[in-house]
């Protein structure tokens, strides 16, 4: 039934194909027909705990083809199902013929390939493929990123993703060789009583890290999801990260560990978590801003799975399970909200041509639906109850404190790891605070807010589906465990069973009280509302007669106090003319955050290596007699290297 | 054996330095034929009249080098109506001292090389490789494409003159492939130059450098 489903998926999207760049109605349903039989396939897979194993007679490279779906994969796949799926229907409005004649249909061609090579690597249980269809789907993404590369900023962004990718290959390149040269095939299975590759995870985790987007290779990431097209962001964000995780769980899953690789792992998500949302509160642009919430996120699974590895190697202890469990989780509520809120931003661009907050303001009036399930996206970011963002950080928290419970180092690692994912929270609650405040209510700040329109129903019912997956894993909780306790156990199988970890029945009890209690609350004020009608009055305006909407609260302003605390790594770049005298003229004032990874660290190292290419250009200037003298002065080196060692 | 061969290899040193110390390109080239002609008959005096393979190599050696190259160069010469290098890289009183240091550093280099007993008392070894010096030094130190072409030549020459050492052990066919090599490599240099005087309307290489990436 497996191999049925899969099959239909991968032939529909091989059908969508060719039907993607004649038209958009058939290329949708050959999309979603994939789609949805992936993710029943995914579920089917996650439900039972089965391996779905195919081996087929055709070999590219001269490998045979062997297809793998386990848990693990399947836990991906159905992420990639859904946001696949949604993605096409959003992008089918969003994307029009109409507004890119040029490019739409390229774009639904290219959605198709990307979704097909993802699968594939989700697939693939040999090197081989694995490389082959990574590199594939590298590509597909970038095409997708300069959909609108009239723009130079699109191919500046489009440019630094492909070469980070790169890099990233070069690392993936080598570590799937060294496997291959040291167990004596590229087939990919279980090889943790190989004890001699654990070196080969430090590959691994600079391979799949820089894709995966944590905190110092995160480089490519803001602007690639900032200027690609925003269903585009949503995959990006919502799957293509993933797929570095699945690299970094899968290997860490199969391949012995070196020591202090779950330490390391553990603090680069707590540095990534930190510094991801600190950069995000210093951002002005709403898909920057949601960029770096994915580096935060990110930041909040390696925890999980690094604390999860830790525990693996102090002999499988219980407290791992829990973390590992928060982190699959996470994976899953990440990709779900962070693709609705890239949506959302989607559809603030679409209707207001600008993704500056400062421009933006009072949109909810214009856009209701939008700015509800935005709202609805922020509050399950920024981890809180009754949806799905809370249910897998509090698996984090328990595994973490579990840990403490079992004494030992990792006790005191967990204590610092716990503060410090408090305070990741709480920014991020501050930082969607701002953004909701911002972006939709106060009054519109331009023009072009002003003539804010609602998306169309396609947008909108996109944005609903992922919406209805966050509330339902919110409110529901137990129906998902049996699937994250599937793949817990396919990664390590010493932390298999069923038991529940104790409270989530009652989490999802209350949650489900919280959320009629705010129902009701909600529906019992909007009928005061009806019945008593509002009145508007202006706020206290310090005194002003004529409070103009520029003088709202900015986004800058409001973050200001968090990103002052964090101003030793944001380095903001201010200019003022600050008013002076009895009648001040003009003053003003900008502000911008830096990539500081970016604009600090690569860019002076890429200019110094260029600088030191210079000097030996100097050496190619077209004159025959002086290359001449190269070979000879080479050449009588090499003879003196040859009498040194005849003379010793 | 040796001393009438170690006769000719000095006279063939002393060839590298004529060339090296001329600034007509008609001695240069006839410096290089002489050589060429020298080192042909080599051969028949190491092994003797011992078969006719040797004799022919070396009947082919002497024609090639001793009258078909040269006549090539000296047509290509009246073609591009030049007889004189002018102004060289290396200037040609540097280049006779190079090429002196050279033939010194040749000799010394030679004693503390591993040689074969019975190639120990010769000049073969110092001689092919104060050839191949001068090859070089005229190949760097000059500018007109007919004195590296006869750098080139004289450097082919002392790479011929180690060959000698191995004369035994060399069949007859590699010495032969060899100088077909030669014979068409300085074919395809002429055509070069050919095209060289077309373009730039002179055979200076230095202002090949337009062409650099």
């Amino acid at each position: 039934m497996t191999t049925l489903l899969l099959a239909i998926s991968g032939l529909g999207l091989l059908l969508s194909l060719p039907a993607g760049f004649s038209g958009s109605k058939a290329w949708l349903a050959g999309v979603l027909v994939a789609m949805t039989a992936g993710l029943v396939a995914a579920v089917v897979v996650l439900q039972t705990g089965e391996v779905w194993d195919w081996r087929g007679t055709l070999t590219v490279g001269g490998e045979a083809v062997h297809l793998r779906l386990d848990a693990v994969s399947a836990l991906f796949l159905a992420l990639l199902s859904l946001v696949g799926g949604a993605g096409a229907v959003y992008g089918r409005e969003y994307w029009t013929e109409e507004k890119h004649p040029r490019t739409a249909r390229w774009g639904r061609v290219w959605w198709s390939a990307l979704l097909l090579c993802l699968g594939l690597v989700l697939l693939t249980a040999n090197g081989l493929h694995f490389l082959i269809a990574w590199e594939l789907f590298t590509i597909c993404a970038y095409f997708l990123i300069t959909l609108d590369r009239r723009r130079p900023e699109v191919r500046a962004a489009g440019w630094l993703y492909l070469a980070a990718s790169h890099v990233a290959m070069l690392c993936l390149v080598a570590f799937f060789t060294c496997l291959a040269v040291r167990t004596g095939s590229w087939e990919l299975a279980d090889m943790r009583d190989h004890a001699e590759l654990a070196p080969l995870f430090w590959l691994a985790l600079a391979g799949f890290g820089v894709k995966t987007g944590l905190f110092p290779l995160h480089i490519w990431l803001p602007s690639a999801h900032a200027n690609a097209p925003s269903h585009v962001s949503a995959m990006l964000s919502g799957v293509i990260l993933k797929i570095g995780v699945y690299g970094l769980i899968r290997f860490s899953g199969w391949l012995p560990m070196p020591p202090g690789a779950g330490w390391m792992v553990a603090l680069i998500g707590v540095v990534s978590a930190v510094l991801g949302v600190a950069f995000a509160l210093g951002q002005h642009d709403l898909k920057r801003l949601l960029a770096y919430h994915s580096v935060e996120n990110i930041g909040i699974i390696l925890i999980g799975l690094g604390f999860a590895l830790v525990a693996a190697q102090q002999g499988n202890a219980p407290w791992g399970r829990l973390a590992l469990a928060g982190a699959l989780l996470h994976v899953w509520n990440h990709g779900l909200f962070k693709s609705l809120l890239f949506f959302g931003a989607g559809s603030v661009l679409h209707a207001t041509g600008t993704r500056e907050m400062s421009r933006l303001g009072g949109l909810w009036r214009a856009m209701p639906w939008t700015a509800s399930l935005f709202t609805l996206g922020a509050v399950a970011i920024s981890g809180l109850p009754p949806l799905n963002g809370f249910i897998s950080e509090w698996l984090v928290y328990l595994g973490l404190f579990d840990s403490t419970n079992a004494h030992g180092p990792s006790a005191w690692a967990a204590i610092p790891a716990i503060i410090l994912l408090g305070v990741t929270g709480a920014m991020a609650l501050a930082c969607f605070v701002k953004v909701c405040g911002v972006v939709f209510l106060g009054a519109p700040r331009s023009a072009a807010a002003e003539q804010a329109h609602e998306s169309g129903p396609a947008m909108r019912g996109a944005m609903m589906t992922l919406g209805v997956a966050c509330a339902a894993i919110g409110l529901a909780p137990m129906l998902f465990w049996p699937m994250v306790a599937q793949a817990v156990s396919a990664w390590n199988p010493a932390w298999a069973g069923t038991e529940v970890p104790a409270g989530l029945a009652a989490l999802g009890a209350f949650h489900l009280a919280l959320a009629t209690f705010a129902l009701v609350a909600a529906a019992t004020l909007w009928r005061r509302i009806r019945q008593r009608g509002v009145t508007r009055a202006v706020t206290w305006d310090c005194g002003y007669v004529l409070p103009t909407p520029r003088m709202q609260y900015t986004a800058g302003s409001f973050a200001g106090i968090i990103t002052e605390w964090f101003s030793w790594i944001l380095r903001p770049e201010r200019h003022e003319h600050r008013p002076d005298g009895v009648f001040p003229f003009r003053a003003d004032f900008t502000e911008r955050t830096p990539e500081t990874v970016l604009e600090s660290v690569v860019e002076p190292a890429g200019s110094a290596v260029m600088r030191m290419a210079r000097v030996f250009r100097r050496l190619q200037h077209g004159r025959a007699q002086a290359y001449l003298l190269y070979l000879l002065i080479g050449l009588a080196a090499m003879a003196v290297l040859v009498l040194i060692g005849a003379n010793k | 054996m040796s001393e009438p061969l170690n006769l000719l290899i000095g006279l063939a040193m002393g060839l590298n330095l004529l060339a090296l110390g001329s600034s007509r390109l008609l001695a240069v080239i006839r410096a290089m034929s002489v050589q060429g002609m020298v080192l042909g008959v080599m051969p028949l005096m190491i092994v003797g009249l011992s078969g006719w393979n040797v004799l022919f190599v070396a009947v082919m050696t002497v024609v090639i080098k001793g009258f078909f190259i040269p006549g090539l160069l000296r047509r290509a010469m009246r073609a591009a109506r030049i007889t004189r290098e002018v102004e060289p890289i290396i200037d040609f009183v540097p280049s006779l001292l190079l090429g002196a240091g050279g033939t010194v550093a040749a000799v010394a280099l030679a004693r503390v090389l591993p040689l074969l007993p019975e190639h120990a008392g010769t000049l073969l070894v110092p001689g092919a490789l104060a050839s191949v010096l001068t090859g070089f030094v005229l190949l760097i130190g000059r500018a007109k494409a007919i004195s590296q072409v006869c750098g080139y030549l004289i450097l082919e020459n002392g790479i011929y003159l180690f060959g000698l050492l191995l004369l035994e052990a060399t069949p007859v066919l590699v010495e032969f492939g060899v100088l077909l090599d030669l014979t068409v490599g300085i074919f395809v240099t002429g055509i070069i130059m050919d095209r060289i005087q077309r373009a730039f309307d002179s055979l200076d290489t230095r202002k090949l450098t337009v062409l650099r990436e």
